[in-house]
């Protein structure tokens, strides 16, 4: 059975994967489904990374993933506080309204067990600061799809500098106006156009894999 | 230093027909938003007033010294991006005056709508019906519609004193753009997945009327080039059997029907499309010019189609924003020296001129573009 729900999942089956959920949610430990799904996204992000899937299956599960989470939400409170494997803090920054790729991200992170602390679009320096003070994450993220944005990206990450907070956390960039150059002028330790790549990067920061 | 044998018009086709021109032809993509930034205007004067939007154009044009072509004449306002089938936020209104407007990712168009336009075609539902779900309260659409006729003819004016080849007047979105756009991304890949015979006798009727309002309007016009727009296809997003039943089999109809009228189709493709670049070889030679944003490797690009199809781009937006004169000046070079040293190749901007580029930069673009092969 719970091959079935990974596979579904896995295969886009929508209809099947959703009611096979509904179903299990009232009689099973939740925590064991939603692990069913997030496996299933593993999958879904290896079959990315071997090119056999594109973004639309990423978007795909993604979007059923999210549905799977909203049916779980109340057992899962029922049942006791989640364990995450980091933290992350996500902000597309003042002038750029554009939320696409960085719900796709949020969406993946959270099928792979990050906390995400998605801030929105539109969102002021000081409001990127304040989270990373509060929440300190290991990973910030910064989405950009126009170039009238790197200022206010700048302003945030010197502040962060500032504040002393910039060597605890890892700074990621992305999005279709990015590229190296964005990541050298923000001083960011990562860049990237490609969500699962973006994803494969914050499963190594989590992972101890970066920290020479 | 300069030894052109050829007008402007000589050298830009002399590339399309893949021939080699005197010297590279230029050709920015300088829409208002960064012409605004090239001549001192706010976003919030060029995206709100159509006049002011040409004006900056213009006035970059010349400050700037000019260049081969202008394939976009008529410039993207707070008028012709409602075409794009979406809701916009302008700076002025809904962001700050220097912020340039953007559209809203949203499901303006719905799943029982496809039922309208498989029935009544899209241009009929996007008149009668769309616009008026997009249009914002203070929009008075036929004043709107009434200044795109105004703004044609003065562009056409305008572009006509200058020594600039100004070919496209005739446009549209591929369809499949269209219903990305208006249906919003994620639905509109749910629809391909969960329910594709709509999607497909959509396509069907939409490509129909794309390739007779492109006709009509270019021989209107009497252009020689149509524009047309796609940047949600490529293998950055979908697997191949998806872009091939999808896009590609509308895209060959569209090629086709416009090379027989003998207009060629200048494809303004963003995002990544290196997984797809190998079936553009299926076209007739020399039948499009393919614009790369500078997300798509041109370099790998020019060897599946050099000698077959003519590229345009790529100078990444990020580049000309935060790069130095220099490194733009470095790029444009190997753009001349690895895609056009035997010709193929109109060099542009990534996308659009962006709306944060460092004046010092656009000019290491045209001088280099201009100068560089006669300085060897």
């Amino acid at each position: 059975m719970a091959e079935q729900l990974t596979n579904l999942l896995v295969d886009l089956k929508n209809e099947k994967f959703l009611s096979q959920l509904k179903d299990r949610a009232t009689k099973e430990d939740p925590v064991k489904i939603l692990d069913e799904c997030k496996r299933g996204m593993e999958i879904v992000g290896e079959r990315f990374e071997k090119g056999e899937y594109f973004l639309a299956e990423l978007m795909l599960s993604g979007q059923l993933f999210k549905e799977a989470s909203a049916i779980l939400e109340p057992y899962l409170l029922e049942s006791g506080a989640q364990e995450y494997r980091g933290t992350i803090v996500l902000a597309t920054l003042k002038g750029d309204i554009h939320d696409l790729g960085k719900d796709i991200f949020a969406t993946l992170a959270r099928a792979h067990g990050f906390e995400v602390h998605d801030l929105g679009v539109d969102v002021p320096a000081s409001t990127v600061v304040d989270k990373v003070k509060e929440v300190q994450p290991n990973i910030l993220g910064y989405s950009c799809l126009i170039t009238t944005s790197f200022e206010p990206m700048k302003e945030a990450t010197e502040e962060i500098e500032r504040e002393g907070l910039r060597e605890k956390l890892k700074l990621t960039v992305g999005g279709g106006a990015t590229d190296e150059f964005t990541k050298k002028y923000l001083n960011a330790d990562f860049q990237t156009t490609d969500a699962a790549e973006g994803i494969n990067y914050c499963l190594k920061v989590v992972g101890g894999e970066l920290n020479e | 230093m300069s030894r052109e044998t050829m007008n402007v018009e000589e050298r830009v086709w002399a590339a399309i027909n893949l021939e080699k021109p005197d010297r590279l032809p230029v050709a920015p993509d300088c829409q208002p938003a960064g012409a605004a930034k090239l001549t001192g205007r706010t976003q919030s004067v060029v995206a709100n007033d159509p006049e002011e939007a040409l004006n900056a154009e213009l006035e970059a044009f010349d400050k700037y010294g000019g260049w081969d072509m202008y394939h976009m004449a008529v410039p993207s306002t707070n008028i012709n991006t409602l075409f794009l089938g979406m809701k916009v936020k302008l700076p002025g209104r809904e962001l700050l005056d220097n912020e340039p407007y953007q559209v809203v990712e949203e499901e303006v168009v719905k799943l029982e709508d496809y039922n309208n336009i498989i029935e009544g075609g899209w241009q009929n539902f996007f008149m009668n019906d769309l616009l008026y779900r997009i249009a914002h309260e203070s929009d008075n659409i036929p004043e709107l519609i009434n200044k795109i006729q105004e703004i044609v003819q003065k562009a056409f004016q305008e572009w006509a004193k200058r020594d600039t080849y100004v070919p496209c007047w005739a446009g549209d979105l591929h369809p499949f753009f269209k219903l990305s756009l208006t249906r919003s991304m994620i639905k509109f890949t749910e629809d391909l997945y969960y329910r594709p015979e709509i999607v497909e006798k959509a396509l069907d009727r939409m490509v129909q009327e794309t390739i007779k309002t492109v006709i009509d309007k270019v021989r209107a016009t009497g252009s020689k080039i149509a524009w047309l727009c796609e940047e949600r296809a490529g293998g950055f997003f979908y697997p191949l059997p998806i872009f091939e039943k999808y896009w590609w089999k509308y895209t060959v109809q569209i090629v086709d029907a416009l090379w027989s009228e003998g207009i060629i189709s200048l494809w303004h493709l963003d995002t990544s499309w290196d997984k797809n670049v190998h079936y553009f070889k299926k076209l007739p030679k020399g039948s499009v010019i393919l614009h790369f944003d500078g997300t798509t490797d041109i370099f790998a690009a020019k060897k599946e189609l050099g000698g077959h199809l003519c590229l345009m781009g790529d100078v990444h937006p990020s580049l000309l924003s935060l790069g130095k004169p220099e490194d733009v000046e470095n790029y444009v070079k190997r753009l001349i020296d690895e895609v056009s040293y035997d010709g193929g190749l109109i060099l542009s901007t990534g996308c659009n001129v962006p709306a944060a580029i460092k004046p010092d930069n656009f000019k290491a673009l045209v001088d280099t573009g201009k100068n560089y092969e006669f300085s060897k």
